[in-house]
């Protein structure tokens, strides 16, 4: 028996370690039906901690890396190539002068929406705080479309904010350690966002594919969609907010399992291969600064002022109109007086008729003119007569309700 | 491709670096191998990790230790990716394994078997990965072997610049 392990122990020791790794994976994943699997969302406390120590170990080299190459960067930059730098500064400052105009008459214009919303109970998710980050390091992986920022447990990052630059959306938080975090990228396999089309407002989801390209699946046919047409998120996914610029529409071809159905190729809008700062979303609740609370409070007084004053305008006329004489005679009688003492109350008082519409007299009555068939006597032409000497208001007054003597 | 007997090349050329180096040369390739994507973009047409796993396992001629290292640096570049733990692991323990025991039997000092052993065990190694992942897990994932192809060229191109710059470690008698 020894010899046998001695002879195979080159065997044996891969077929131990090899099964010990299939047991592992098989505990990461579950069936999700149909016979396919997927792999649990959140790591198990072991996993958690190889990821830990992995990270832990690359993560000082890489800083190390990134820091060093910003240095030199910033020391090229800044100290040698200073080519056509002046005339870039005074392009540069005419550019500033002018965005000030227009920044002054933008930000009236938020802010007076930011109140308007508010005041409207405006749901729509915006971002109101975000941390930077620089990306430090990537998987290494074809397969793994993920890299580690520089911020991590340290700036309150959590799993499934959204990660985006300046040009538009990146990908989402997948991990937190202490001091990085892990981000998969929108162009992985596994990856997921709601998207929608600008123009033609068809809505989709954006994963990537094998060669770490974007594409929107799911979609039907649709003749509609042309190249170049943006991408923005569709807020569904309850990771980015609405109205993100994705990318632009690359190209349209037909999905190879589905007939009815056509994959969207998207250009993404930010670098994904040449990522350096990211922002991480690290809020999208509704969050004014101090200015703009005071602004809505000082919005809000204003709008109950005029409520307040439109009330006593509606009393003041209620008020006006008891004290002007009315059109019915204050002498007379109640249409439906109470019933007095003695009364049968068995005896209920004539129902009201309900007033008939006014008609204005008729220049030229015949016999099909209102009220003609009605007092056939009079003929034709008399009954909007002057001879009455009554206005046609009164003509045409709604018959009263019965007089009773008192 | 010369032949040699299996004992003579255990005996004669069995290379023996200082022990920092298996730790440090290893993690070195993993530093770079996350951190050039970040240059080269979606052109990360290598994989040093691997190629760094074929010349321990060629150079020590040890299965067992081929497996050990390979399985080491398969897990460590699991951890760093959100695949599974053990995908990377079992396609590396396997070339490291393979590459020991063909490391055996044949003059590994050789340019062209050395390019030819890191084109093959990086196909290899692909392969046994979308094995693991489609067949063993169950799980879905588009694959493109002309980008794996690419990936064993760079892998070979690669091991003929680093394997003498590697051997300039080892301790010599």
């Amino acid at each position: 028996m020894e010899s046998f392990f001695v002879r195979y122990r080159n065997l044996l020791v891969l077929l131990a370690i090899l099964v010990a790794q299939i047991i592992g994976l098989a505990m990461q994943v579950r069936r999700a039906g149909a016979g396919r699997s997927t792999l649990d969302s959140h790591d198990s406390s072991g996993v958690r901690l190889i990821r830990l120590w992995a990270e832990a170990l690359v993560s000082p080299p890489e800083r190390v890396i990134h820091n060093t190459k910003l240095g030199i960067l910033h020391v090229w930059n800044n100290y040698f190539y200073l080519r056509n730098v002046r005339q870039q500064n005074q392009d540069l400052q005419k550019t500033i002068d002018r965005l000030r105009l227009e920044q002054a008459a933008l930000l009236e214009d938020a802010r007076q929406g930011q109140r308007l919303q508010a005041l409207l109970g405006f749901q729509e998710k915006y971002i109101y705080a975000t941390v930077a980050a620089q990306a430090i390091g990537t998987s290494g992986s074809e397969q793994s479309h993920v890299f580690y920022i520089d911020k991590g447990e340290d700036y309150h990052l959590k799993p499934d904010m959204a990660v985006i630059t300046g040009d538009g959306i990146v990908g989402k938080i997948r991990d937190v350690f202490p001091h990085t975090a892990q981000v998969l990228a929108i162009n992985d396999q596994t990856s997921g966002a709601g998207v929608i089309l600008q123009t033609t407002r068809i809505r989709g989801i954006l994963r990537g594919n094998a060669d770490g390209q974007l594409m929107i699946v799911g979609i039907l046919a649709d003749e509609r969609i042309q190249p170049g047409e943006v991408v923005l998120t569709a807020g569904g996914d309850l990771i980015f907010p609405r109205g993100l610029p994705v990318g632009a529409v690359e190209k349209v071809i037909r999905d190879p399992d589905r007939d009815a159905f056509i994959d969207v190729m998207v250009k993404p809008a930010a670098h994904l291969d040449r990522i350096d700062e990211v922002l991480v979303i690290t809020s999208t609740q509704p969050r004014f600064s101090d200015q703009q609370q005071k602004d809505i409070a000082a919005s809000e007084a204003v709008k109950g002022a005029e409520a307040e004053a439109i009330q006593e305008q509606l009393k003041a006329s209620q008020i006006n109109a008891e004290r002007l004489p009315g059109l019915a005679d204050p002498n007379a009688p109640a249409a439906n007086p109470p019933a007095k003492p003695g009364e049968n109350p068995g005896q209920a008082a004539p129902a009201a008729v309900p007033p008939a519409p006014k008609l204005l007299p008729t220049l030229h009555p015949d016999r099909f003119s209102p009220g003609a068939a009605l007092t056939p006597d009079t003929g034709a032409g008399t009954s909007a007569s002057p001879k009455t000497g009554t206005s046609s208001s009164q003509q045409s007054a709604p018959p009263s309700a019965p007089r009773r003597n008192p | 491709m010369s032949l040699l007997g299996a004992n003579f090349r255990r005996d004669m050329e069995i290379h023996r670096y200082p022990l920092l180096v298996y730790g440090l040369i290893p993690l070195i390739a993993l530093v770079l191998q996350a951190w050039l994507p970040r240059v080269l973009g979606a052109y990360t047409w290598l994989d040093l990790p691997l190629v760094v796993t074929i010349y321990f396992a060629l150079g020590r001629r040890s299965p067992i230790q081929g497996t050990l290292m390979g399985a080491a640096i398969g897990i460590f570049e699991d951890a760093l990716s959100h695949h599974a733990i053990g995908v990377n692991g079992i396609a590396k323990t396997a070339v490291g394994f393979l590459a020991a025991s063909v490391g055996i039997r044949i003059d590994v000092e050789n340019f062209t078997i050395r390019v030819l052993l890191n084109f093959l065990l990086s196909l290899l190694s692909s392969a046994i990965f979308l094995f693991v992942y489609r067949v063993l897990l169950g799980l879905d994932l588009e694959w493109n072997w002309l980008t794996q192809l690419f990936i064993a060229i760079g892998n070979s191109v690669i091991a003929l610049v680093l394997f003498p710059l590697l051997d300039r470690l080892q301790i010599r008698d």
